[in-house]
């Protein structure tokens, strides 16, 4: 009767021989690590300086002309240019800047490797295949998982915060550059292999400026997941907006809670915002 | 077909709702997510229900939101609330939003802690003393460059306190008053999950680390770690940072309406009292045997009768030992 509802036999996994496999892993590639840590550093150092060297008003009219000159639409504008200098009004300025440095580095690194994976992944149906239950964990593991191993690899702060942001946020761009190529009418590369374009001059002249406008689509979205990841991220000593959403709820502070989410809020539409005209005037152009 | 599934699915569920539910009350602990909590809820739980027959459940959450569970009703017992990192406590306390039974233990440690081989040296892993003469909070700017953060290497790195608790200002105003920021920055470490792995990590790997802990935890039994000593405490000026932590009260409490309902629950925890070198103990016995935090807590009621019987009349304590032999 029991069976019905219970399994009849339980396996029992190890699970502390995984704890030590990472803990001796973490002592005999220390030195790999450390390096690995420090090229991120540095990307991430550069980036930082960058943004901090830009005084505020300078990113505040690069917003508003960037977004004027994709749409056309003056008031718009000078809205998000409105709301991007409210974020500075109310203080949290240099933890924008701070939160901004760790997303447009995964964002950056994240389109470096995703945008040449998901084009193997395109052409090989074998990788193609080994690939998709990998992305699918990637997506849907819970961080912590893999974020506690990753912290007694590489320590604490912002350099795990990329890497796992990183994790999360390359999947769009990888999908979204299998399928766009796919998606390719087949008519079309035919003709290129027919005038005897190789493999990599279609890839190259026909197959990538067709697939454009859903790479595009999927910097897009990757851009937006690194957003979301930022509470995440904090939780793991990145500073910047997320600590700061993190300390709020930590001690039920709603209002600060709302005052810091409304921050990341306005600074994830400003970037979906830019990123999305990069896809428009393309597809224009495209048909 | 699709509705045929749906309608397969959907006789599945009501059925599942229409299981039979036992009928005897639950009561609810709050499991807050470090062990020493886990573990106090698994003894206070096993004897609830060995000798009233209760059956218990835990419920897990952040710090904040349990206790805010507590007082709107949600869970019924609390049985470690961590007074010094709860702003609210003393008004929550005076307001009566939640009834307090008791103290659990009021002799832990918390404040700065350095592996005790920075200091000493440790020749089974081939280790020199780093920096032989530290001993003092006060002494860490000498020795900035052992901690030296990686993601801004002009300065040291002091992880400090979990964003949100009591004690995270504190040791920012600590911080300020020993004009420590002239050599180390102060690094939020996010949660508590991530510093128990900042810090098992440094420890494993044989480095240099300045951070805030606390006693009783499986990873301060498991390591060796030394507290950093400061000015003795001060009363009125340890909330600018000055002086050691005085070791925080860890009460008991349960949700409004708690006692009249359950009294002879409620006399039974008001008299539950432990300590922070029992807690380790278990803490310990959990981490060596693999056990699970009921058999540790079957283990430690067997283990420390003495005790026990002070916390029960003698013919529950009887009862008690009875039936967990």
């Amino acid at each position: 009767m029991n069976w019905i509802y219970e399994f009849p036999f339980q396996l029992t996994i190890d699970t502390s021989a995984i704890d030590r496999g990472v803990r001796s892993f973490a002592l005999t590639f220390d030195a790999v690590l450390r390096v690995i840590r420090q090229g991120l550093t540095t990307i991430l150092l550069a980036i930082s300086d960058l943004l901090t060297f830009i005084p505020w008003w300078v990113l505040v009219l690069l917003v508003i002309a960037l977004y004027f000159k994709q749409s056309k639409r003056l008031w718009m504008a000078i809205l998000y240019g409105v709301l991007l200098s409210m974020i500075g009004m109310i203080g949290l300025w240099p933890l924008m800047i701070s939160t901004l440095s760790i997303v447009i580095t995964a964002v950056i690194l994240s389109v470096a490797l995703g945008f040449p994976l998901g084009l193997l992944l395109s052409l090989s149906e074998r990788a193609n295949m080994i690939m998709r239950p990998v992305l699918d964990t990637m997506q849907t593991m819970p961080v912590f998982v893999y974020l506690i191993p990753a912290l007694l690899l590489f320590g604490l702060g912002r350099v795990p915060a990329v890497m796992a942001t990183i994790i999360y946020a390359i999947v769009p761009i990888i999908r979204l550059t299998n399928l766009g190529i796919r998606q390719v009418n087949a008519e079309i590369v035919e003709a290129s292999r027919s005038f005897g374009a190789t493999t990599l001059q279609t890839l190259v002249k026909v197959q990538i400026p067709q697939a454009f406008t859903t790479i595009m689509a999927g910097l897009n979205q990757t851009l937006m997941m690194a957003m979301a990841m930022v509470v995440t991220a904090s939780m793991i000593g990145a500073p910047g907006l997320g600590a700061e959403v993190l300390i709020a709820v930590n001690r039920i502070e709603v209002g600060r809670g709302l005052v810091s989410g409304s921050a990341i809020v306005i600074v994830a539409i400003i970037l979906d915002r830019l990123s999305q005209g990069w896809v428009k005037p393309t597809e224009e152009e495209g048909v | 077909m699709k509705k045929l599934f749906l309608l397969f699915a959907l006789s599945i569920l009501v059925l599942a709702g229409c299981a039979p539910s036992s009928g005897t009350t639950k009561l609810t602990f709050a499991n807050a997510g470090w062990d020493s909590i886990a573990f106090h809820n698994a003894t206070m739980g096993t004897i609830i229900e060995t000798l009233y027959g209760y059956e218990w459940e835990e419920v897990m959450g952040s710090t904040p939101i349990t206790y805010e569970a507590l007082m709107s009703g949600e869970i019924d017992i609390y049985s470690e609330i961590w007074t010094d990192n709860l702003a609210s406590y003393e008004n929550d306390v005076a307001t009566g939003r939640f009834e307090l039974l008791g103290m659990n233990f009021d002799d832990n440690n918390q404040g700065l802690y350095v592996p005790r081989y920075v200091i000493e040296g440790d020749p089974e892993r081939g280790i020199e003393p780093m920096a032989p003469n530290l001993r003092y909070v006060s002494d860490l700017p000498q020795y900035w460059e052992l901690f030296r953060d990686e993601e801004d290497p002009s300065k040291g790195r002091l992880y400090g306190g979990i964003p949100g608790w009591a004690v995270d200002e504190i040791l920012r105003n600590k911080f300020d008053h020993l004009n420590l920021g002239d050599t180390f920055n102060y690094f939020s470490p996010g949660s508590d999950p991530a510093l128990s792995a900042a810090l098992s990590g440094a420890y494993e790997r044989g480095e240099a680390i300045v951070g805030y802990y606390w006693e009783p935890t499986w990873l301060m039994g498991l390591y060796d770690f030394v507290l950093l000593e400061d000015e003795p405490f001060n009363e009125a000026l340890f909330a600018d940072g000055v002086g050691e932590f005085k070791s925080s009260d860890v009460t008991i409490g349960v949700r409004r309406g708690f006692t009249s309902e359950f009294p002879e629950v409620a006399e039974f925890l008001s008299q539950y009292s432990t300590s922070s070198s029992l807690t380790s103990s278990a803490l310990s016995y959990i981490e060596e045997t693999g056990a699970s935090y009921k058999d540790a807590a079957k283990w430690f009621i067997l283990n420390h009768q003495e005790l026990v019987a002070t916390w029960l009349s003698a013919e529950e304590f009887n009862t008690l030992i009875a039936a967990l032999q």
